[in-house]
């Protein structure tokens, strides 16, 4: 399992750099993700989206659907790939700390 | 560098046998012609992970440490073959596999029809052919009485040492199972079989399949209840967030029945759609509660997800994988199991568990294509079709129309409610995959994604802007309609890695959609472009 700096700390990530133990997640390793994706400094729309996917998570041991996921928040697609650059699987999910879904998806 | 001979397989060391360069692929049409590279392997994984064959790992397979090691591995491949060709261990594919084996004239008729190997620039080692050979050659000199013998007086050159081995590992992840060679082959072989059973050898008797396709597809699917990964109360949230949506759409409140005992029809979707493809799902309780017909989802294990990704590499998961779902249907007592837009779950439960099921397990099992056929051709919901007037084309899934052979329905349905339905050249049995077939769409490890879209995604791709070629208006939505989710997930990366939505106005999505948008019930548009 490779490592990777995150804030000063040393933590598992798997080969995309997703964090591998979800509840070792703090704010800082959201930011210092984004900071690798080039933004600096999250916004309220930021965090929004991010605690919604890490509560849902952490009730359903899954990610949201992107569709649920955006009316939950008020965040529109288009907007979510504004905030994060490679969009709500690959930054959002990642900036959260939680895995992406797996299969057909 | 010379013709690659069937021998260089077992060429020692790390040379690969192939460099894949854009130079060598097929053209695409402008402006998607623009030279793509595939990035190589990062100097550490090429230190550790086999990349022989072609620079690309699928498997991610760790070298050996020692030269035991290698022995140890390569008699594991020796003794796995043995099985393969041996009937008792090998009931559900022993005879289309020996049949293949022995009967090939080496015509190469196949190797035209083969969709990788015309996009790859005819490379030798993606030949539909040529994995066989490897495979003849070392049952015919290692396995077979006096094989040693009779191998060199013909002049059949193999060594099974570890790098042929690794190589043939990795080589049985560059078909896509498509079988376009068989439909092709004058005598009826099969090198897609080849490939598959190449990959079950791997994958029984070593431990080696892509980690997507087992760890986190059939093993999650069979513990969690997905190979999503969702679980039975995270179905349950989905879908009525779905109910949610529909109401919004239709102004009315539609259940979708979960675990309804005694309803005349299971419909197992593939699970990805709860997650990346709701409305396909959405559209489907539409219709179904306009038809009234009587139905039900499972929240079971593996009762909501019906993927078997067993079928592409495994028939001892793919055999647990098919009774658990025909559980789920005879503890609903319903009277028929009808499967939603997934391609290789048709091949799975219409016609390999025909091999698994028996007695009361054996329950009816039917696509839900003929189903929407009827509803849409007989008049039994109205639709307006001037709603879906914008240029449609059909993706033909491979397992569900050359393999199953349901060529019609989705064609009927298309050409009554899609004034501007065009069909893509070649069609129907004869298509070319999306590229992303037998786990291909899904495997995501180190640098196969960029080999998935360059190479076997290629053929998809100019065939879909072939078919909206016509069309003057550049900013006009147009809609590939791909009514299975391996081959919708294929298709929106390879839009997406060709950006094709942006130079092209290409979108994507399933087939119930379409039906849905023309319904003249519903006050607004069904489909909603952004997300496609």
């Amino acid at each position: 399992m490779a490592q990777m700096e995150l804030a000063g700390k040393m933590y598992e990530v798997d080969e995309k750099g997703f964090l591998q133990e979800p509840e070792k997640w703090n704010e800082s390793i959201a930011e210092a993700y984004a900071e690798m994706e080039g933004v600096v400094g999250l916004t309220e729309e930021h965090w929004k989206v991010i605690r919604y996917l890490r509560d849902y998570y952490l009730e359903f041991d899954i990610c949201p659907m992107v569709r649920k996921l955006t009316k939950r928040t008020g965040v529109s697609l288009s907007r979510l790939w504004e905030l994060f650059p490679q969009g709500p699987a690959n930054s959002a999910c990642k900036w959260a700390g939680v895995p992406k879904p797996t299969g057909c998806v | 560098m010379g013709k690659t001979k069937v021998s260089d397989i077992s060429r020692a060391g790390d040379e690969q046998l192939l460099e894949l360069t854009s130079l060598d692929w097929m053209t695409l049409p402008c402006p998607s012609d623009q030279p793509l590279s595939i990035r190589p392997l990062p100097d550490e994984q090429r230190s550790q992970i086999e990349h022989s064959l072609d620079g690309i790992s699928a498997l991610g397979i760790p070298k050996p440490t020692s030269k035991g090691e290698e022995d140890g591995l390569v008699q594991s491949f020796l003794n796995g073959l043995r099985k393969l060709l041996s009937h008792d261990d090998n009931w559900t594919f022993w005879q289309p596999l020996v049949y293949s084996l022995e009967s090939c004239v080496k015509c190469q008729t196949c190797s035209d029809a083969c969709p990788i190997y015309l996009s790859s620039g005819k490379q030798e080692i993606y030949r539909p052919t040529y994995r066989g050979e490897v495979l003849r050659r070392i049952i015919n000199k290692y396995i077979k009485k006096g094989g040693r013998i009779s191998s060199k007086l013909k002049g059949e050159e193999i060594d099974l040492n570890w790098p042929t081995v690794a190589r043939l590992a990795e080589l049985a992840y560059r078909c896509t199972l498509c079988r376009r060679c068989a439909q092709w082959c004058p005598l009826g072989v099969d090198n897609a079989l080849i490939s598959r059973e190449i990959r079950k050898l791997f994958s029984q008797e070593l431990g080696i399949a892509p980690k997507e396709l087992h760890d986190f597809g059939t093993i999650q699917q069979l513990s969690k209840g997905s190979s999503t990964g969702m679980t039975p109360v995270a179905f349950r949230d989905s879908i009525e967030f779905m109910e949610e949506e529909i109401e919004e759409i239709t102004g009315r409140r539609i259940e979708i029945p979960i675990d309804k005992e005694g309803a005349d029809i299971l419909l197992l979707h593939n699970a990805g759609e709860f997650l990346s493809w709701p409305d396909n799902t959405e559209a489907f309780a539409i219709i179904f509660d306009a038809l009234g017909i009587s139905w039900t989802l499972s929240s079971d294990l593996a009762g909501y997800d019906s993927v078997n990704y067993g079928v592409w590499y495994d028939d001892v998961q793919l055999a647990r994988i098919v009774l658990t779902h025909a559980e789920v249907a005879n503890k609903l007592k319903v009277q028929k199991i009808l499967i939603g837009e997934c391609g290789h779950a048709h091949k799975t439960l219409l016609v390999i568990a025909d091999r698994i099921l028996t007695g009361e397990l054996n329950i009816p099992r039917e696509s839900a294509l003929p189903l929407l056929e009827d509803a849409v051709c007989n008049g039994r919901i109205k639709l307006d079709p001037s709603r879906n007037d914008f240029p449609v084309t059909l993706h033909d899934p491979c397992n569900l129309v050359r393999l199953t052979g349901i060529v019609e329905p989705q064609r009927r349905i298309v050409r009554k409610i899609c004034p501007q339905f065009r069909e893509m050249e070649p069609h129907g049995v004869e298509n070319y995959c999306c590229g992303g077939g037998s786990g291909f769409a899904i495997m995501s490890s180190r640098n196969f994604p960029d080999w998935k879209m360059t190479v076997s995604g290629r053929m998809k791709f100019k065939q879909v802007l072939d078919a909206f070629q016509d069309v003057g208006d550049p900013e006009a939505e147009r809609y590939v309609c791909a009514p299975c989710s391996n081959c919708k997930g294929q298709l929106r990366d390879l839009l997406s890695y060709y950006q094709a939505r942006e130079k092209h106005s290409v979108f994507y999505g399933g087939l119930a959609e379409l039906i849905v948008n023309a319904m003249v019930d519903l006050e607004q548009p069904f489909i909603q472009w952004e997300w496609h």
